[in-house]
């Protein structure tokens, strides 16, 4: 939520405008000594009592905070001023800018901080106008370095791309476009260098290079306090007290700030709550099948409160046979896969819901009886090959790794069944690929990789996340060709989740289609794909190109995000069959052949 | 035909790597393009991954300069042009990308950033903006409240939808989309295609269709360039080379699309290995390590491009003038058989 930090914002201000006040306060002159009144105690003309010149400590407290404050915000404006302008410079433009951008604040970086500032307060002579430009030069290059890093990142993105597309001169990209998306990393970085100024500045006063005394300021009055810290302990209370305030509001401040200027909500933490109803009593499944899941519910806790992106879903799977899960972005398809095998993210948990894989229940075991099965019973192949091997590691030593974790072999007999498994997922030249890392492969190559990881155990369930999204049609063709090779080879069940119809029509043999996280029709592949029963169904056949015909129809509107589902039936709006009924959700009805559907005008289509 | 708008002769890009002092030979993206797009023309681009497709449309736009060859928009050399003349012609194409998710600024409201090209060019004085910008989103299928709001607050649909207003702001004359629906639902798809094709009609937009999915170029295109690690294996109106694809790539990349008309199926060719590496391609025809009818001659000889039949066809393979059809066809039913029986 965007909330302008109210809070550590008043601090901030509260200690600014008591800096600047200080001048009109009725405070004592805080260089006034009085000899008589060394250590008093804190009374009422001297609200925190006197230190050992017999000063008024709150005076100085205060007229210390105009001096700690101007010097760190001071400095850290400047450093974030410079070191941004050169590091975006640098990033955006490269070439030359680039190589000044980065050498110098290699040579800066270089020397520890606190030395830097020794030698440079050394050349120019203590006190608070030198300490400004001191601390400045000191954290410069943190700024230089995070705006450099960030413009490199950012200068790559389309949006970048397309500005420069519309013409814009590369001023105003930098200011326009590159400076708003690092304001955040800036903004850490800026309450960073606030706090490390000030206690910088506190520590070159301290050791008498910053600000000269009798002026007042937070590291003398804590130089001082040390000297005198048996008697009067209290005395180095109040300014520590005052730079602990002073640091944690501003870093307080710059965070809030951070997410204040970002527009997109942040995610909240998720909760994770053990409230997992009990789904009712589901028929024991029957022996060849290998998955049967039940009235699965996945909830997400978010600001605005829980949404179900999946809700009451059911389907058998069994040996030897493929069950596509079709569904757009936002349908709960990939979900559910991954709830099956307990890799929910953080935020998400399981609802309500039961399912039996080989007869053992896998959504209210204990976490590592899942894990147990997890690359042994049943395993997953993901999206992109190229990011979910593990780049540092040898593909044949993944694969044995795989083979270790859940058979009791030794380490030369999982390396060569993984060079078996490379033979039979395809991988030309096994034994020298087996020793290749997951870079040196094409994205096909990984994909065999991670499927002969997937099956190295010899799984009863096989759930493949879009498996071919990421590939090159020519080498799609390839792996589905695999796919259907390894099933028939080895009965292993094929849960296939995918938005892909053609590529549901080449592999399944059941469907289930979800749409805003039910089921809307489930049966057969080749009957639903030829006699479609949900609209839905119906209209996304329609979508896909065909090689002959008139161009494709598109569906009206959007997925509805599972924050605002209709009350209704969920697909309802975009539908060109709704009735006035429509308005009470259905419910999912057997029509006969093995098949469902959500529809009440099923027997019209 | 008109005079083209956008020509690119013997156009080619070359990507060196290596450091400051040590060069490498480096990538041939793109060798010895030539294309030219007629105003109202949508020209599909397909290839795989690797092939030199968005490299091309960057060239086109200038966004990236050209180690060989030209481009020519409108007549002027883009090379060549002043920067002022660079300026204006910039406000005449734009571009669209495949990742609405990317392709937007995530601070700025959706209404700034289609006005963007607008205040840069100062097409405009400043009261007339919102005027323009709601006209702009209604062009796209958008209501005009849709202005005040950031990108995150819409789908992947609306954002393509929002990413082509701001295209469109600066009333350009062509389009580079590249890969403009394949990061969209498949049933938002089909809307976007459409409003492709509305564009044209009633704009008279030059589009330059990049895609890998030859059913998008089937229904939006007039005509289609098959590239292959950066060259161009095949090209021609979308009817001839998709009834009669005349390079066994062309027929390769066709049959290879998983297909929801059962019998369509059965022919397939499954080429066998991956793409060989840009860095290294092979001699004479780059195809030849995974083309079926590869003989020996493909090694030493680079095919040029020859004419299928008429009308514009042509294909760079030594084969072409064999009975190609038949061929193909004859190769298909021979390596469906032997799929079937293995």
């Amino acid at each position: 939520m965007r909330r302008f930090p109210w809070v550590s914002a008043s601090a901030v201000a509260f200690l600014v405008i008591l800096a600047l006040l200080a001048p009109y306060l009725a405070l004592p002159d805080p260089t006034r000594m009085d000899l008589a009144g060394r250590f008093a105690a804190p009374h009422a003309s001297h609200l925190l009592g006197q230190d050992e010149y017999g000063r008024d400590v709150l005076s100085r407290l205060v007229w210390g905070a105009r001096v700690s404050l101007s010097v760190s915000l001071g400095a850290a404006l400047l450093a974030a001023v410079v070191g941004v302008t050169l590091g975006v410079i640098g990033g955006y433009l490269r070439g030359g800018a680039e190589f000044v951008t980065l050498r110098l604040t290699d040579i800066l970086l270089c020397f520890p901080p606190m030395l830097l500032a020794l030698l440079i307060v050394t050349l120019f002579g203590p006190g608070a106008r030198t300490l400004i430009p001191v601390l400045a030069i000191v954290y410069a290059p943190s700024f230089a370095r995070v705006a450099y890093a960030g413009a490199l990142t950012i200068r790559s993105l389309d949006y970048v791309t397309a500005i420069e597309a519309l013409g814009a001169g590369r001023p105003r990209i930098m200011a326009r476009t590159i400076l708003p998306n690092i304001a955040g990393p800036v903004l850490v970085q800026f309450s960073l260098a606030v706090a490390a100024s000030m206690v910088l500045e506190a520590g070159l006063s301290f050791l008498g290079l910053g600000v000269t005394p009798p002026a007042p300021s937070w590291g003398l009055m804590i130089g001082a306090a040390r000297a005198t810290m048996s008697q009067a302990p209290q005395l180095l209370l109040w300014p520590c007290a005052a730079l602990t305030a002073a640091i944690l509001s501003i870093n307080a401040l710059c965070d809030g700030l951070r997410d204040y200027v970002d527009p997109q909500p942040a995610a909240r933490r998720p909760t994770r709550l053990a409230d997992r109803t009990a789904p009712g009593l589901a028929a024991p499944p029957s022996r060849d099948t290998v998955l049967s899941l039940r009235g699965l519910s996945v909830a997400i806790d978010t600001p605005r409160g829980a949404i179900q992106p999946v809700r009451d879903v059911s389907f058998d799977i069994k040996a030897g046979e493929t069950l596509a899960l079709v569904g757009e972005s936002g349908s709960g398809k990939s979900l559910t896969g991954l709830a099956l095998m307990g890799l929910l993210p953080p935020a998400a948990r399981v609802e309500a819901g039961r399912a039996w894989l080989d007869g053992i229940e896998v959504l209210d075991s204990a976490p590592d009886i899942v894990r147990g099965l997890r690359g042994d019973r049943v395993a997953m192949i993901f999206q992109d090959p190229m990011s979910s091997l593990n780049p540092v590691h040898r593909v044949g030593d993944q694969i044995a790794e795989v083979i270790l974790a859940h058979r009791d072999v030794g380490a030369a007999d999982a390396r060569s069944r993984a060079v078996a498994l490379l033979r039979q997922v395809g991988v030309p030249d096994p034994p020298r690929r087996a020793a290749a890392y997951p870079h040196e492969m094409s994205g096909g190559m990984c994909q065999r990789v991670m499927i002969g990881m997937a099956v190295a155990n010899g799984p009863r369930l096989l759930i493949a996340d879009e498996p071919t999204t990421a590939l090159d049609v020519t080498v799609q063709a390839q792996v589905l060709t695999l796919m259907s090779d390894l099933k028939r080879e080895t009965g292993v069940a094929l849960l296939f989740i995918t938005h892909n119809l053609p590529v549901v029509a080449e592999i399944a043999d059941r469907v289930v289609v979800l749409y805003a996280g039910q089921v809307v029709e489930q049966g057969d592949a080749a009957e639903t794909f030829a006699h479609p029963r949900h609209p839905y169904t119906k209209a996304l056949l329609g979508s896909a190109p065909r090689e002959e015909g008139p161009p494709p129809e598109g569906i009206p509107g959007s997925v509805p995000s599972p924050g605002e589902l209709p009350s209704g039936c969920c697909f309802a709006p975009r539908c060109a069959m709704r009735l006035a009924a429509c308005e009470r959700p259905p419910p999912l009805v057997e029509i006969g052949g093995g098949r469902t559907s959500r529809c009440i005008r099923w027997s019209e289509m | 035909m008109s005079a083209p708008l956008v020509t690119a002769e013997k156009l080619g890009r070359r990507f060196s790597s290596g450091g400051f002092l040590r060069r490498r030979p480096g990538v041939q993206a793109v060798v010895d393009l030539n294309l030219s797009i007629a105003p109202g023309d949508i020209v599909g681009l397909v290839g795989e991954s690797g092939s030199g497709k968005s490299t091309i449309g960057r060239l086109l736009l200038g966004l990236i300069p050209a180690s060989a060859g030209r481009v020519c928009f409108d007549g002027d050399d883009l090379a060549r042009a002043s920067s002022a003349q660079r300026r204006r012609l910039r406000k005449k194409m734009q571009l669209v990308f495949q990742d609405p998710y990317s392709s937007l600024d995530p601070r700025r409201t959706v209404g700034r950033q289609i006005a963007d090209g607008i205040v840069i060019h100062g097409l405009l004085p400043s009261r007339q903006i919102p005027a323009r910008v709601d006209a702009l989103l209604r062009q796209v299928g958008l209501d005009p409240s849709a202005a005040g709001r950031y990108p995150h607050e819409f789908s992947g649909g609306q954002r393509q939808r929002v990413a082509l207003a701001r295209a469109l702001a600066t009333e350009p004359v062509f389009l580079v989309a590249d890969e403009p629906v394949s990061a969209l639902d498949v049933s938002v798809q089909a809307q976007v295609l459409k409003l492709f094709a509305d564009l044209r009609q009633s704009l008279g937009l030059a589009i330059l269709f990049i895609s890998h999915d030859l059913g998008a170029v089937r229904h939006l295109c007039d005509r289609v360039v098959v590239l292959y690690l950066g060259r161009v294996m095949e090209e021609g109106p979308v009817e001839a080379v998709f009834s009669r694809p005349a390079h066994p790539y062309t027929a390769a990349l066709m049959s290879a699309a998983p297909s929801l008309d059962v019998a369509r199926r059965r022919h397939r060719i499954v080429l066998q290995g991956d793409p060989p590496s840009p860095l290294d391609p092979p001699s004479g025809c780059v195809f030849r390590t995974r083309c079926p009818f590869a003989i020996a001659a493909c090694a030493t000889e680079a095919p040029q491009l020859t004419p299928v039949g008429g009308s514009m066809h042509r294909a760079a393979c030594i084969r072409v003038g064999e009975d190609t059809t038949h061929r193909i066809d004859d190769e298909l039913h021979r390596l469906a058989f032997r799929n079937n029986q293995s």
